[in-house]
């Protein structure tokens, strides 16, 4: 395959191992989302909060490995969430769903560009956007222009900078002011964080399932990584991914820790970020600011390849052919794009970073049977499939006011869950009748 | 509350899982490709032992005097009605038969290879059965690069003469059909004596044993199937595996 092949952007050279397939992924899941939300989770459910998020990863990750072996054996030819979409719904279904995917993916592509903008704030006494021109012109060298190829050529960077990161600073910090005082400091200020018979957090658990599941079943840059892992390895690389994703939020609320355990806090989200002010040492600063940095970045980087090639391939591609060359083009001109308008908002927007959890979280659980319908199934599907995922999440909006966030997210799931049985059901007595005819 | 002693364990276990995690990746990185390549190799000696095992089926399945002397006998017919051009492609064909026969030492070959040898085979039959013998053979396009474990549809063929139509008198219809549906090849040999199972001896079924053998030791993650069924206007035997191109499987050799 020649480098200037569109089929190279999309996929790279060759198919991945288990090493780099664990590590794709891994660069791809330990984002902006991780850093900021671990801190929420924990002190919001306490330490059971804490490891029910990192269980929430490492499940997620698993259960699309094993669906993920079933979309490669059924959509061998394809290369995207889009052309297996457009294998399987109606036209009408298939734009349905691509509105879908573009909304939650330019929502994503966001909420990881503002944590970049949080974290440049407070680590850099500059205005944000010189800080965000840079990363974002990496971002868009990198995923944007650089292709698959690129971002795999960082990952391997991006996973060791993390891992150094979450290994060595606890360490530095657990070695430098010990277990005791720290447990005796979060005892005074924030005794909640030990309670750990804390029902809600098991209700939390499983509603950060559903939605961790969703977000990766709907993934972009997952289902691209699923058709360029070995097929043969890729349940054991996404339930591997998912173990060792798992090991980062657990690092990460030990680090947290650190930070409150003698003071109280203004926000959750840049609490982490607030480990800066904490470490002494120039090196473990640098480190820290590289490991917020790759994470970011390589998140980002692998979010606007996947949806640079879902514009590319399923949505422009879907309207007129287009040449090599053309692909090119509007690859550049996309990417371009998307970074433009992130700098933009990001840089009018205040750096406060806006509620993580749960926002969006009614859209995840909601397309999760659809997806699930759509992978399995074995007709084309309607559009009241992808209609029913739209419905869902109307749902559990709806139900916001009379009913706590995570219950509204079970509305989600269960309508749009109840809207795909009674279909498959119309599907099953309706061919009864004609076999019977 | 939790108290202190759960309280260090939770930040020790905090502390050194990412490092488990790295060890795990660091792991995969070193020992990945040998553990392939372990895998490979084990794979390997199993199929070239079970490749020798059909070698050694298909040897004493055909060579044998009857095949060969009525092969003999009728390019002697052919030498004396003085059918000249005739004679020389039945040697000819019988030469190249015997080539193949002796010369496959490959795991696997493409399907446009086997059917070469197939054709080769039906044609030597074919100056033996006369108007008798009557063959299709139907392949689709998609496939004819594809690859396959050497002596499958031959077994399959030399099965259809051995046990049906040396057997019985009367018209001999054989129909192989090969075709790609999803991500599989489907081999069909079809042949219209209604009583191969009935008569169908031991070494058959052997036949078929080695062949499920091989396409599972060449395809260990993918579904591979070889049934034998009686259908109504004869027997059939079905034979499913994966579609891989020749070119896809030496480039992932070479690179592994």
């Amino acid at each position: 395959m020649k480098k200037t092949d569109f089929q190279y952007y999309i996929g790279g050279a060759f198919q991945l191992g288990i090493g780099f397939g664990v590590v794709s992924l891994l660069s791809r899941w330990v984002t902006g989302n991780t850093i900021l939300s671990s801190p929420e989770t924990l002190i919001k459910y306490g330490l059971t909060g804490g490891i029910g998020y990192s269980l929430m990863g490492a499940l997620a990750l698993i259960l699309f490995g094993i669906l993920a072996k079933k979309i490669r054996d059924r959509f061998h030819d394809q290369q995207t969430i889009g052309d297996v979409l457009r294998e399987r719904l109606t036209p009408r279904g298939y734009w349905f769903m691509i509105t879908i995917l573009l909304v939650i993916s330019f929502h994503s592509i966001f909420v990881q560009a503002m944590g970049a903008g949080i974290l440049l704030h407070m680590i850099f006494p500059l205005p944000v956007f010189s800080g965000m021109v840079f990363f974002l012109l990496f971002c868009f060298f990198i995923g944007g222009a650089g292709g698959m190829q690129r971002i795999h050529q960082l990952s391997g960077i991006n996973v060791v900078l993390i891992f150094s990161a979450v290994i060595i600073i606890p360490v530095y910090f657990y070695i430098q002011e010990g277990v005791y005082p720290v447990y005796e400091g979060i005892k005074l200020y924030h005794p909640y964080i030990l309670y750990v018979k804390n029902t809600e957090a098991v209700l939390f658990i499983f509603t950060a399932i559903l939605i961790g599941f969703g977000q990766v079943i709907i993934d972009r840059a997952s289902w691209q990584r699923v058709f360029i892992i070995k097929k043969e390895k890729l349940r054991i690389t996404f339930t591997l991914a998912g173990l060792i994703w798992a090991t980062i939020p657990l690092a990460l609320s030990s680090l947290i820790m650190i930070i409150i355990f003698g003071r109280s806090y203004d926000s959750i989200y840049s609490l982490l970020f607030e480990l800066i002010g904490k470490i002494n040492s120039t090196l473990l600063i640098v480190l820290f600011v590289l490991f917020c940095f790759s994470a970011i970045s390589s998140a980002v980087s692998a979010e606007l390849h996947a949806i640079v090639t879902l514009i590319i391939k399923n949505i422009v591609g879907m309207l007129r052919p287009l040449s090599n060359k053309e692909k090119w083009r509007f690859t550049y001109l996309f990417s371009g794009a998307i970074c433009l308008s992130l700098f933009i908002i990001v840089s009018i927007l205040p750096p406060s970073p806006i509620e993580l959890l749960f926002f969006f979280g009614n859209i995840y659980a909601s397309v999760i049977v659809p997806m699930l319908y759509i992978i399995l199934g074995s007709k084309t599907l309607p559009s009241l499939i992808p209609l029913a995922s739209i419905i869902g999440t109307a749902g559990g909006f709806a139900a916001l006011p009379i009913m706590e966030n995570l219950f509204a997210i079970w509305i989600s799931f269960c309508l749009s869950g109840l809207i795909c049985l009674g279909h498959f059901i119309y599907n099953l007595l309706r061919m009864k009748l004609i076999v019977k005819v | 509350m939790l108290p202190i002693e759960s309280f260090s364990i939770y930040i020790m276990f905090c502390v050194l899982v990412p490092l488990a995690g790295a060890f795990t990746l660091l792991f995969l990185f070193v020992f990945e490709k040998r553990i392939d390549l372990l895998e490979k190799q084990k794979r390997e000696i199993a199929l070239e032992r079970e490749l020798q095992t059909a070698l050694y089926n298909q040897l004493n399945q055909e060579i044998q005097p009857h095949f060969f002397f009525n092969t003999l006998n009728s390019i002697l017919a052919l030498a004396r009605l003085d059918r000249k051009a005739e004679l020389i492609r039945s040697i000819e064909t019988l030469s190249k038969l015997l080539k193949f026969k002796y010369r496959t030492l490959n795991n696997v070959i493409s399907i446009e290879d086997e059917l070469t040898y197939v054709n080769y085979y039906l044609e030597i039959q074919k100056t033996r059965f006369r108007d008798r013998l009557h063959y299709e053979i139907h392949l689709d396009n998609h496939v004819s690069k594809s690859i396959i474990i050497p002596f499958l549809i031959q077994t399959l063929v030399e099965n259809a003469f051995k046990h049906a139509f040396e057997r019985h008198i009367g018209e001999a219809l054989l129909k192989i059909n090969i075709i790609k549906i999803e991500s599989a090849v489907h081999v069909t040999v079809w042949n219209n004596s209604l009583e191969l199972n009935e008569t169908s001896p031991q070494d058959g079924g052997v036949g078929l044993e080695n062949i499920k053998r091989r396409l599972k030791l060449l395809f260990p993650d993918d579904e591979t199937s070889v049934q034998l069924t009686d259908q109504e206007d004869g027997t059939a035997v079905f034979a499913i595996f994966p579609h891989v191109i020749m070119s896809e499987k030496l480039e992932g050799e070479s690179t592994q």
